[in-house]
């Protein structure tokens, strides 16, 4: 057996002994997850930048069309075409404030991923565990296509297809497709898919739970099948428009982009589009014959199409926003399908939140108003009405309500409070706010970006994996 | 009473109300009422059927309860609940949830009450329970600890393997209370 199939099961392995309590076995899905022909395909790649500390470590793993930034250390594992993206990792000497707790960190926070697989994942953020202050950690975990672990440190974990663990210590868990939790620490946990769960105990709790067979209809995965469904349908139609900016060391830059805005080398960029100052379009973002306004920003694997967005617009990682006209201020949140038409757009008010992992499918013109809250599967006008919430009426639920499949106890003005915040550091921290070199964010500090590639074993015994390597400045 | 056993209490099957498997709920109450209306001489009326087999065992009992949750729908909330509480909802939310959801289903509909009526009485009945069960010649001290400890209205009153009567609480009761006033200076 090669050195990457003996990695391989061994990963698997040790994510079944960590799931073994939740009868999980992850085995079934990870047969047909990586065929080995692809570990060889694809180089890897990383960025250099005077604004993060650099600190790459390789060792014994295969890293297949990955991209890494900052400081990370790979070991013992399979990540293929994943971003570890380390540009918000904690520095040194810097105060982390946690709950009543003033933490100073002795060294630079690190990713460290040992003895997992990642396919087309997305690790970012920062660890906001106290206990791991200065390590990011993912170990002993798989996730599969399209999940993202944003700020979760995790071990012994599965996450399926289009999961989302956002800000929270995940340990022996297993998160259905298409699931979005935020809970600060969940330990032996098996979500349903489909299940959107934010929860911050003693101030507010969010719960909703996609319908069964509809949710299929958009992700779906099964033991006996890869992973199908609209959303990977959508995805696999627009492949080849990234085979070019991945196929070429060198692309000519693109024109009219402002000093100020920046767009990666690896997003796929179409006509018609317009980008505006302050913008940020990430790797791997998709645009065509869109606007994006000033300081609206494209995050890692989003897709733009036909669509307007006003500015200061938040598509966040893995959001898809087609036939639709979004005003200022609107934010997208992960993973969120916005599926409107040619001949009937989707229209979303100034300063309205859909809440990560929204669905909006429409085969008739829908509109928004401003400052709604919108959440779950919306098809129609009476779905909408199910499925959303004034933010005014929101901020005054003082105990509990429930609308149709969402269920809420808390303090509204707590829940619209923290995603507000957490809206305007996204923009703040992407430069959205830059002014006359003040307020400088990733839309201006990228550009002083390069890229190297490193590649795999070709031939024989290690085919696949790649060389020990440790990349430092 | 220190010499008494349970057979001088206990009420035999015979004088009791039965109705047989596949009664439906209606015919079962109906049972029930010309049960009560018979012993309206009592003190104390039957407050429960006993279900038989095709063999005339008793296979089971019911009680006013039992046909009140009969009637009441069968709310499919037991997995939302458990769902909610895995995502540390509380308890007082729960609580809130279940009478929203009881609130949406009302009982007493013709429509609803029509379904009803066509319920087996083996749907509803409650099987006899262990510890329930008390042998003729045991004393009556040993039916009250049992009917204590398991909280039980009445206990069935066995020879070898048959059930042959009901020690119902309220005779139980009666003949302690009696012995009691007997004492009060």
């Amino acid at each position: 057996m090669r050195e990457l199939e003996k990695l391989y099961s061994r990963i698997v392995q040790r994510v079944n002994i960590n799931l073994r309590e939740l009868d999980f076995d992850v085995t079934p899905f990870a047969g047909e997850l990586i065929p080995p022909d692809q570990m060889t395909k694809f180089y890897a790649f990383y960025g250099i930048t005077p604004d993060h500390p650099l600190d790459l470590h390789f060792n014994h793993s295969a890293l297949a069309g990955s991209y890494f930034l900052g400081k990370c250390r790979i070991k013992n594992s399979l990540l293929y075409k994943s971003d570890i993206r380390g540009d918000e990792l904690k520095r040194k000497d810097q105060v982390f404030n946690h709950g009543d707790f003033e933490i100073p960190l002795t060294t630079d926070e690190v990713i460290a991923i040992d003895d997992s697989v990642l396919v087309k994942t997305l690790v970012h953020n920062f660890s906001h565990d106290p206990e791991t202050a200065e390590k990011f950690f993912i170990k002993n975990t798989l996730a599969m296509d399209y999940s993202n672990i944003h700020g979760a440190p995790s071990d012994g974990c599965f996450l399926g297809p289009f999961a989302t663990v956002d800000l929270t210590t995940m340990r022996d868990c297993a998160i259905g497709c298409y699931s979005y939790v935020q809970a600060g620490e969940i330990n032996h946990l098996r979500t349903a898919p489909g299940t959107i769960w934010v929860n911050s105990p003693g101030n507010f709790n969010f719960l909703y739970s996609y319908p069964t067979e509809a949710l299929a209809h958009y992700v779906s995965f099964s033991p006996e099948n890869v992973p199908w469904g609209i959303l990977f349908d959508f995805i696999e139609a627009r492949k080849d428009a990234f085979q070019r900016v991945f196929d070429f060391v060198n692309l000519d830059a693109i024109e009219s982009v402002p000093d100020t805005a920046s767009l990666d080398r690896f997003a796929v960029v179409l006509p018609k589009t317009k980008i505006e100052d302050n913008v940020l379009v990430a790797q791997r973002a998709y645009l065509e014959n869109s606007t994006l306004g000033k300081g609206a920003n494209a995050q890692e694997n989003c897709f733009i199409i036909n669509s307007h967005l006003e500015g200061l617009n938040v598509t966040a990682h893995g959001a898809k926003i087609i036939d639709a006209n979004l005003e200022s201020g609107v934010f997208v949140g992960f993973n969120s399908f916005l599926y409107g038409k040619p001949e009937s757009k989707l229209n979303i008010g100034k300063g309205s939140i859909i809440m990560p992992h929204t669905i909006i499918d429409i085969d008739k013109q829908l509109e928004i108003p401003a400052d709604h809250l919108v959440w779950g599967l919306v098809r129609n006008n009476k779905e909408l009405a199910e499925n959303s919430i004034p933010l005014e009426q929101l901020v005054n639920i003082e105990t509990s309500f429930t609308r149709g499949r969402m269920h809420f106890e808390g303090q509204g003005r707590m829940f619209v409070k923290a995603f507000q915040d957490r809206i305007h550091h996204i923009l703040d921290v992407n430069g959205a706010f830059y002014e006359n070199g003040k307020n400088e964010g990733h839309a201006q500090r990228n550009q002083n970006l390069s890229l190297n590639t490193i590649q795999p074993f070709h031939f024989g015994e290690m085919e696949g994996m790649y060389p020990d390597i440790r990349i430092q400045p | 009473m220190e010499n008494s056993s349970v057979k001088d209490l206990m009420v035999p099957i015979s004088e009791y109300a039965t109705v047989v498997l596949g009664t439906g709920l209606a015919d079962a109450v109906t049972a029930l009422e010309k049960a009560q209306e018979a012993y309206t001489a009592s003190k104390y009326q039957h407050r429960a059927i006993l279900v038989l087999d095709n063999n005339g065992n008793v296979v089971g009992k019911i009680g006013q309860l039992r046909v009140l949750k009969a009637i009441e729908p069968e709310y499919d909330f037991n997995d939302t609940m458990k769902e909610l509480k895995k995502y540390n909802f509380s308890e007082e939310y729960l609580s809130q949830l279940r009478d929203k959801y009881r609130s949406e289903l009302p009982i007493l509909k013709t429509e609803q009450l029509k379904v009803i009526a066509t319920k087996k009485v083996e749907e509803f009945m409650q099987k006899p329970r262990p510890g329930e069960f008390v042998a003729e010649d045991c004393s009556i001290d040993t039916a009250i600890h049992k009917m204590v400890a398991g909280r039980h209205q009445s206990l069935l009153v066995t020879r070898k393997e048959k059930i042959i009567g009901i020690l119902r609480m309220a005779d139980v009761f009666a003949a302690v209370f009696h012995e009691i006033r007997v004492f009060d200076v």
